[in-house]
């Protein structure tokens, strides 16, 4: 990959990062999980992909369709009593049932393309007499205690968990960056005062707080990323403090002002790309605990609310006694959980290397 | 004629400690009481040990900081009265010119883009013209245009020091000020950059503060010398004044410690004595007593001012010493 119109340092550490093959080969499959996390309707899906009914194409993906619209409303009344079918399933109105629609249309002219998982992660499998059941050939690694397929819920949760965790980095490192660049830059009084107020706010029991915010209100996606957003930018601060610090006495800040040039575009121009090194090899390291962070607390039961899919609460549910027996309920979401740790961890290393390799070269 | 620069009782002094809750443990005073005025298109050579100042008052005249006390006329406007806008206008006129000729460039901007910069912030015409002009600037430093995308690290030291003029030199200012821009060079293109500056004065009529603690470069440059000892001047005049007629003993000291090539005439040495005192807590009267050969009880009571030797006006050569013209 070449990437053009980057300053040679930047270059040299793009290429030194290349070279260490673990993480740049970490990165790659990230990237790639993060990909088609982002397309998991089309993956993992009770909706069809694309159905073909009397010569018209439909893409159910992001669309209800009811059953009439199929004409499945004549098979699902006429579906045995002993199906457990509520009333209103039967009537038209009902969104289509697409598995149903796939078996019933075989041979005919009429097509339905279901996805690679044909099962979504908060749709129980009524085929099933009890749950949750172990892996099979419908669930290759079979359903949890409400019968939801956990491949499926292995895939939106990671979507969950990593969209989550960069949001978070994003938002955490932005605040942290402004202000700890505020700090360095202006120094002084304010350098001193908000230092002590970050240390006070540093040293506020986190997940205590969490707990009881998360207590009372029941938070959403957002809430609670806003809720550790307040409590993930501080320590970046520590860093930009003493890199703009350091970078602003440089002779070049001195040359610019010489110029005239602006507070803003000393900041931006010429103080902040020389600065943001700790912010690159932290991030990863902040996503790592972010996601350890969301899984802890999902676990706990004070993340995000049912049913959303999350790793913390699969994990919950495999160490519920009833379950002891279901070694694939823990596996699966822990397995998951290791992997992306990992290479989120390789990355981190693979960066904070590139970028000093003096002090992080690893000599294998 | 007003001179292009004039500089009146100029102090920058440094608390130390004493910040927010802190007890204050003393004062730098880097500089202490400057006094000078160059005339426009004429160069003044400022000299000094390391530590008395020089960079300081380079940086309190161009406002980079703030003066503690004192006024700096630039062709005849007090630029302590300027703020803001008044200010950026002058910036213009007057330019620096930095010693590392590698921590004074951006590490991430291409030689084009350093040396374009200030037209950029002052809004110098259209882009067009500010290329252009980066061409004729790369082109007068002696530096090929086709260089302008590489990125400083990409240069020899020598071709550094050129990218910093060509930026100094981007806005037509008149007056630049040059802080040892040769000490960090290597012997060999130490002369070619003088030179350049030297030449660079002749077309561009510019006025020049010279930074400077080598004596040889002063004695090349210079059309008046100010010797600078603990953030005062000790002695200041025209060149062969100075040169020929040292009239401070601390100038006399530094000129013996000037390797001369030719045998005959070579001076009997006589090194000074002991390390430049701190400025935290200077000697009392006169700084230099405490290291002066030729120091009387008198040297460590009064602080002798700046006393007019010889010379009238812009040729007037002055030294603060009691014993001033004694000697040597
Ligand atoms: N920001 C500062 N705070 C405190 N003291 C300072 C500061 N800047 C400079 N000084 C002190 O002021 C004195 C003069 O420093 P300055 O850099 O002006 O000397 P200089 O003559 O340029 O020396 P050199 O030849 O090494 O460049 C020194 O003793 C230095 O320690
Ligand atoms: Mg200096």
């Amino acid at each position: 990959m070449r990437l053009p119109g980057l300053d040679p340092i930047t270059r040299r550490r793009w290429r030194r990062f290349r070279a260490l093959k673990r993480g740049y080969v970490s990165l790659v499959i990230l990237l790639v999980a993060i990909g088609l996390s982002l397309a998991a309707e089309f993956i993992a899906n009770h909706r069809a992909i694309m159905v073909k009914y009397r010569g018209t194409y439909y893409f159910p993906t992001f669309r209800f369709y009811p059953k009439k619209t199929f004409g499945q409303e004549a098979a699902a009344a006429a579906a045995p009593a002993a199906a457990a079918l509520a009333e209103f399933d039967r009537s038209g109105d009902a969104e289509t049932d697409y598995r149903a629609l796939r078996a019933a249309w075989r041979g005919t002219a009429h097509r339905v393309f279901m996805p690679l998982i044909p099962y979504g992660p908060c749709e129980s499998d009524f085929d099933y007499a009890s749950w949750p059941t172990p892996p099979d050939s419908r669930h290759w690694l079979g359903t949890d205690a409400q019968g939801r397929d956990v491949l499926a819920r292995l895939l939106y949760g990671f979507r969950i968990s990593i969209f989550f965790a960069l949001g978070l980095a994003v938002a955490a490192q932005a605040f942290g960056v402004a202000v700890g660049s505020l700090q360095g830059y202006l120094g002084g009084r304010f350098d001193l005062l908000s230092q002590r107020l970050i240390e006070v706010w540093t040293t506020l029991p986190f997940l205590y707080i969490v707990i009881i915010l998360a207590a009372l209100f029941a938070p959403s996606f957002w809430m609670l990323l806003g809720i550790m957003t307040a409590f993930s930018w501080m320590r970046i601060t520590f860093y930009m403090r003493t890199e703009m610090y350091r970078e602003k006495t440089r002779a070049y800040c001195l040359a610019a002002r010489a110029i005239g040039a602006s507070h803003g575009r000393i900041v931006f121009a010429h103080l902040l790309p020389n600065c943001l090194t700790p912010v690159v090899t932290f991030t990863p390291f902040l996503v790592v605990g972010a996601i350890t962070a969301l899984a802890s607390l999902d676990y706990l039961g004070y993340g995000l609310p049912a049913p959303t899919p999350s790793w913390g609460e699969m994990i919950d549910q495999a160490l519920r006694p009833e379950n002891r027996r279901c070694l694939w309920l823990l596996l699966a979401p822990f397995a998951a959980l290791a992997a992306t740790l990992t290479l989120v961890t390789f990355v981190g290393e693979s960066i904070r290397e590139a970028f000093d390799p003096v002090r992080y070269a690893r000599y294998e | 004629m007003t001179p292009c620069l004039e500089v009146r009782d100029l102090r920058k002094h440094y608390p130390l400690g004493g910040g927010f809750l802190a007890a204050r443990r003393g004062i730098v005073r880097a500089v202490d009481g400057v006094s000078f005025a160059v005339e426009a298109g004429r160069t003044l050579v400022l000299a000094g040990e390391s530590g008395c100042g020089k960079s300081t008052l380079a940086r309190a005249i161009l406002r980079l900081e703030e003066p503690t006390s004192g006024a700096v006329l630039f062709e005849g406007r007090d630029l302590a009265t300027l703020r803001g806008r008044g200010l950026f206008a002058l910036r213009r006129r007057m330019q620096m010119i930095f010693q590392d000729p590698f921590g004074a460039l951006n590490p991430r901007m291409t030689a084009g883009e350093i040396v374009r910069e200030p037209l950029r912030v002052h809004r110098a015409g259209r882009r067009a013209a500010q290329e252009a002009r980066v061409d004729f600037l790369f082109q007068r430093v002696g530096l090929s245009p086709a260089l302008r995308d590489r990125y400083p690290h990409e240069f020899s030291g020598g071709q550094r020091q050129r990218i910093g003029i060509a930026r100094a030199l981007a806005l037509e200012p008149r007056l630049i000020v040059a802080d040892e821009p040769v000490s960090a060079l290597d012997v060999s293109v130490r002369a070619q950059i003088l030179n350049l500056l030297v030449g660079l004065q002749r077309d561009f009529g510019l006025t020049y503060l010279f930074i400077t603690h080598d004596l040889t470069v002063a004695e090349y440059v210079g059309d008046t010398v100010a010797i600078m000892y603990l953030g005062r001047i000790v002695e200041i005049g025209p060149r062969a004044a100075v040169f020929g007629r040292p009239a401070h003993p601390y100038t006399r000291a530094l000129l013996e410690a000037v390797p001369v090539a030719d045998p005959a005439r070579r001076r009997p040495r006589e090194p000074i004595r002991g390390e430049a005192p701190s400025p935290i807590n200077p000697p009392s009267g006169c700084p230099f007593h405490p290291r002066c050969p030729m120091a009387i009880d008198a040297c460590s009571a009064v602080s002798p001012p700046l006393a007019q030797l010889a010379g009238e006006g812009a040729e007037a050569h002055s030294a603060a010493c009691l014993r001033a013209g004694e000697g040597a």
